[in-house]
């Protein structure tokens, strides 16, 4: 009776250490993953700022004026072009034309 | 702590027992503490005691006189580092500057071996490095030098291939201006360790918005929130182009130009000319390349008119409808104040402004008196360095023994110098209803500008200045940026220059101001020329309509549809109804000839 409770005791403690041993070694593994994970991220950051100030760059007012006038065949905007939403004509009901040659 | 036990020595007969006993008293010895033995141990015992502690203190002494702490290679390195900064955005949120990380190399002399092929390596890669200054460096006793700060990925990566030992890369924060010259005396720049320099950079170091940098204080880069310029990209880059153009059409020596929200006192768009890159270290050392704006102080000419004649009229001793003797020229001793487009006749209050007659001016001036006129002046901020976040500022000059002569002549902007965004500032007060509101570089919104702000004339002085304004516009020197559907107002200013104490009419200082709309203004235009010359066609004329003027014209047309304003082409109904009521300019379009 003793020897089996001894033998389940001892199993039970070798049981709990292997246990221990490994949630121990999974923890640092997950500590290290972390670490990782957290560089990745910086360095995906520093690369995301990287890029913000070279499309800030690449659309900076002087160089998309330049490329506009060497590019584009365009007028430069006249005041007249603009137009309040209200001072456009309000749309003409619409002509079913050719449903008018079907009458 | 055992007694001896003499009983024990009768009772042990046999060798066994005698040993016992014998280890027993041993033993026993080992716990006895005898007085004369003890004198001599406590001795001993101080003098270790004592020499540790010599050895201690000596050692702290030593650290204590050691120039150069000893310190980890990592603190060293972050010590040495450029500190990160926030990013400064314009009003809409675009970038103006902002941290990218880059390597640098360092050494420590200590691990490296052979000196000489360290230097001719790392200069090999290096070219642009200093050989000589490298070795004496690396033969230096710190633990941690330098050897090229922010290098190209291309670069680390060779000086990687070198292998060489205690040579290693730290990242670094590098700051920079995508934008280049645009903005560049708002923004400011920093220098290689990222300490802010000049402009706003500057002042988010003196208001502590960049990382402390502090060993063993690791900030968090992410909590650091970018700070939002009130000026516009768009904008910014709209007025440096026109004043480009006008600089190289009129060959002026210098330009400047502003656009400011007269209702918040916020600098929409600032520029000086020349510039410099931010990007570029040492582009911003030349003195020509000051912020005229904010650094320079000059003699404004004729838009200095706008805050005599405000303050004639505040005073309540003129009226818009009174007249002004400007038949003959003011004569002070050896002094003599004469009209540019002289008319030899009595002018009426609107007549003097859209003549721009010095003399109708001066008299108005003097007929407040010298301390009226000063009282004035230091309530509209004109006389005292006016402070914004730019650290950079400059200090009118002003006669110090002010005279009626000085009164006369300051009437009309000659005499005094201040900084054309401080004389921004003024007239913003004066058109935007009467509040004095400081400018600023960051964004706000109009309540919080009222709640710093202060009045400063009333509500119909400064609808009558809108009124002259833009009855300048349409009948005086301000016909150039009469831009047709922004009902504009403004004012020219030409103002000749000294030199060598005399006034040189070839060589002038122009402004022009104009406000849209004029009736309710909510942004003032300022565009400067230092030294313009007469375009082809133009006559000879150098004067401010003909430079100045054009160039806000433009400037107006181009910025308005950017500023979200599109052209209204019906004029507005009772544009100045206060001074309506009083029987004057009801119709602003007929103004000049009354």
């Amino acid at each position: 009776m003793w020897r089996i409770l001894h033998i389940l005791a001892i199993g039970a403690l070798l049981a709990s250490a292997a246990y221990v041993y490994s949630a121990k070694y999974q923890t640092i593994y997950a500590e290290e993953q972390v670490v990782k994970t957290r560089h990745l991220i910086a360095k995906e950051r520093d690369s995301i700022n990287v890029l913000r100030a070279e499309y800030a760059h690449l659309t900076r007012p002087e160089r998309l004026q330049q490329l506009a006038d060497g590019a584009l065949q365009m007028q430069a905007l006249a005041l007249n072009q603009i137009v309040k939403p209200e001072s456009l004509p309000s749309p003409v009901a619409k002509v079913d034309s050719i449903g008018r040659t079907l009458e | 702590m055992a007694k001896p036990q003499p009983s024990l020595e009768k009772v042990a007969g046999d060798g066994r027992a005698r040993f016992l006993a014998a280890v027993r008293r041993g033993v026993s010895e080992l716990f006895v503490s005898r007085a004369d033995k003890s004198g001599a141990r406590i001795a001993q015992i101080a003098i270790i005691v004592g020499l540790a502690y010599l050895g201690i203190g000596g050692k702290l002494v030593n650290y204590g006189l050691s120039r150069e702490p000893p310190q980890t290679l990592k603190g060293a390195a972050d010590q040495a580092a450029s500190g990160a900064r926030p990013d400064l955005t314009d009003r809409n949120g675009r970038i103006l500057a902002t941290d990218v990380k880059t390597m640098s190399v360092f050494a420590e002399p200590k691990r490296i071996i052979d000196k000489d092929e360290a230097v001719e390596l790392l200069t090999a890669v290096l070219p642009d490095v200093d050989a000589k200054e490298l070795r004496e460096r690396l033969t230096s006793k710190k633990g941690f030098v330098w050897v090229k700060r922010q290098v190209t990925p291309k670069e680390q990566q060779e000086i990687f291939h070198l292998g060489l030992p205690g040579v290693g890369f730290f990242p670094e924060n590098k700051r920079v201006y995508p934008n280049g010259p645009v903005g560049a005396h708002v923004i400011g720049y920093v220098d290689t360790d990222n300490v802010g320099i000049a402009g706003m950079e500057k002042y988010l170091d003196e208001n502590s918005l960049t990382d402390p940098h502090i060993v063993g204080f690791a900030p968090d880069p992410n909590a650091m929130k970018p700070v939002k310029l009130s000026i516009d990209l768009d904008i910014t880059h709209a007025l440096r182009d026109e004043l480009l153009i006008g600089m190289d059409k009129y060959r002026a020596k210098a330009a400047g130009g502003a656009v400011l929200d007269v209702n918040t006192g916020e600098v929409i768009a600032l520029e000086s000319l020349p510039d410099y890159d931010p990007n570029e270290p040492g582009d911003m050392r030349d003195k020509e390349k000051i912020n005229r704006l904010n650094v320079g102080v000059y003699e404004m000419g004729s838009t200095f008119k706008a805050i005599s004649i405000s303050m004639a009229l505040e005073s309540g001793k003129f009226n818009l409808g009174s007249r002004v003797d400007a038949r003959e020229s003011l004569r002070f001793g050896r002094h003599n104040i004469h009209d540019f487009h002289a008319t030899h006749r009595v002018l009426t209050v609107p007549e003097v402004f859209t003549h721009s007659s010095n003399i109708g001016t001066a008299r108005m001036a003097l007929a407040l008196g010298v301390e009226a006129h000063q009282t004035y002046l230091r309530k509209m901020g004109q006389l005292d360095r006016m402070k914004t976040e730019l650290p950079e500022s400059a200090e009118p000059l002003w006669p110090k023994h002010w005279t009626e002569v000085n009164t006369a002549t300051i009437a009309f902007g000659q005499g005094i110098n201040v900084a054309p965004l401080q004389a921004m500032m003024a007239v913003g007060a004066l058109v935007n209803g009467g509040h004095m509101i400081v400018p600023t570089f960051l964004v706000r919104d109009q309540s919080t500008a009222m709640i710093g702000s202060h009045r400063v004339v009333s509500e119909q002085t400064s609808e009558s200045m809108r009124y002259l304004l833009r009855s300048n516009a349409t009948h005086g020197s301000a016909s150039f940026a009469n831009i047709d559907g922004y009902y504009v107002g403004g004012k020219t200013g030409t103002a000749d220059k000294l030199f060598h104490g005399h006034y040189d009419n070839s060589q002038v200082f122009t402004t022009f101001m104009a406000i849209t709309p004029a009736n309710k203004p909510k942004y003032l235009y300022l565009v400067l020329y230092d030294q313009p010359q007469a375009a082809p066609g133009d006559g000879g004329y150098h004067t401010a309509a003909y430079n100045s003027g054009r160039v806000a014209g433009s400037l107006i047309r181009r910025v308005e549809p950017l500023l979200g304003e599109a052209p209204t082409y019906v004029f507005p109904q009772n544009p100045f109804p206060l001074i309506a009521r009083l029987g004057y300019g009801a119709d602003a379009e007929k103004v000049g000839k009354e």
